[in-house]
């Protein structure tokens, strides 16, 4: 059994505390600098497109929000407050743009019409042996966009990105306590769909 | 004693849970930890939904899609102040190109009124001579200051045509602009007299005119064509003869 230990999933958790030099750049793609916004587009790209794939749940879909939303954050640059942490920033944006996307693309219509044979988790659950050969990647998938969005996204934003509670209510603009519902509930889903996969 | 959920146990697994004891708690309680262990096994299988991994030139390749969209938000910075001055300190074709237009349109009207032998008087003073002179070499010097400054912004367009392979949102506004201002700026060198730049003016129009569709329905193809031409020597003439006037501006 291991206990988190404060956190020691280290790898996840981002700290909101920003250094001189990241506040300096920020301040100067503020200002309309391209070079030092280049910078920033460099280090949190692929943070971002962690991210977005997961809400989208679709290659291209994620790499149309990662554009969009670092277009948005160029516009509203000057929005930013120092005290906050720019990678919190840079996620709320990207959750606000892939909802957005995903309400004029409907992806998930898509995916569940293009793969059927993954389309209830209630089947594996009904055939274990089957369930295990699946693959467990593809099945977290299916489970993670049977979620509502607001379950998926507090649980990717706490689960794969590492915030603390506190952030994901506050990229979400929600209360901690609807924050702490959300999650709840996605994990109690992705517990019951994921079941089966267990190794006994 | 408190009864212990699945909720508490999560806020545990994600380090969230205001009780620093739980975790104590949790340990010594046989049924509990078996709780625990199954909620750990189920999420650690959620850990398998990595995305595709990406090159490590993704933020490039991003920032080389983005790039040609990200308008100029240098203005936005200072507020309005900011915006009135930058608007005139960057060179910008809505003022700066519009100024000029008309600068250069009424000095050649009064070129035009005084260059000529007055009607009825055979006698010319040099003071009057002074006086056209001086007139011309101003004209002169705004209308070679102002199609630098065109040209500056056609340089700037071109550029960015030929390194991006899609046509961004402003294109087909700017490529508009810029060929109306072409078409007054070479009226206004003929009228002047300065032929050489005239017929340069002219050799760019056609180019504007097609980038100005090409922006709106052009074809992939089209572009790439369009691109190589433009690379092959007319950013190239461009260049140097933005050069030429801005040397002749500061030499007179």
């Amino acid at each position: 059994m291991n206990f988190p230990a404060n956190l020691s999933q280290s790898t996840h958790v981002y700290t909101s505390e920003m250094s001189q030099t990241e506040q300096k750049i920020i301040r100067k793609a503020a200002r309309g600098d391209r070079a030092a916004f280049r910078q920033l587009v460099l280090e949190h790209s692929h943070s971002m497109f962690r991210l977005a794939w997961r809400l989208s749940g679709e290659e291209t879909a994620a790499e149309d929000i990662v554009q969009e939303a670092f277009i948005k954050a160029w516009r509203k640059l000057g929005e930013f407050r120092m005290d906050a942490s720019f990678k919190s920033w840079l996620h709320r944006i990207t959750v606000n743009t892939a909802m957005d996307y995903l309400r004029k693309h409907v992806r998930r219509k898509q995916f569940e019409t293009a793969e059927p044979e993954w389309e209830t988790t209630a089947m594996a659950a009904e055939e274990p042996d089957t369930g295990r050969q699946m693959d467990i990647s593809r099945q977290t998938q299916v489970a993670m966009l049977d979620l509502s969005e607001a379950e998926r996204t507090a649980l990717l934003l706490k689960h794969y990105e590492g915030h603390s509670i506190e952030e994901v209510a506050r990229i979400m603009e929600i209360t901690t306590g609807a924050c702490k519902q959300n999650i709840f509930r996605a994990v109690k889903k992705m517990r019951v769909a994921l079941r089966p996969l267990v190794a006994t | 004693m408190k009864m212990i959920t699945d909720e508490d146990l999560t806020l545990l697994y994600y380090g969230e849970h205001e009780d620093p004891a739980l975790a104590a708690t949790v340990a010594q309680s046989k049924e509990l930890s078996a709780r625990y262990d199954a909620l750990c096994a189920e999420l650690k299988l959620a850990d398998a939904y990595q995305p595709p991994l990406r090159g490590d030139d993704y933020g490039a390749e991003v920032w080389q899609r983005i790039s040609p969209h990200l308008g100029d938000k240098s203005s936005k910075a200072g507020g309005r102040l900011g915006n009135w001055l930058a608007s005139f300190v960057q060179p910008r074709f809505s003022l700066a190109g519009a100024l000029s237009i008309a600068l250069v349109a009424v000095l050649a009207f009064v070129l035009g009124r005084n260059g000529g032998p007055v009607p009825g008087s055979d006698t010319v003073t040099p003071a009057s001579v002074a006086a056209v002179n001086g007139t011309e070499i101003n004209s002169e010097r705004l209308l070679n200051r102002s199609v630098s400054a065109h040209l500056e912004q056609v340089n700037i367009l071109l550029t960015q045509f030929v390194n991006t392979s899609e046509t961004s949102a402003g294109e087909t506004g700017h490529v508009t602009d810029l060929l109306v201002a072409n078409r007054l700026y070479r009226q206004a060198a003929a009228v002047q007299g300065n032929q050489k730049l005239a017929a340069f003016l002219a050799d760019l129009e056609p180019l504007l005119i097609e980038l100005a569709y090409q922006a709106q329905s052009g074809s992939a193809a089209t572009r790439e064509r369009m691109q190589q031409e433009v690379e092959d020597g007319l950013l190239f003439r461009v260049r140097v003869m933005n050069q030429q006037l801005s040397k002749s501006v500061t030499s007179v």
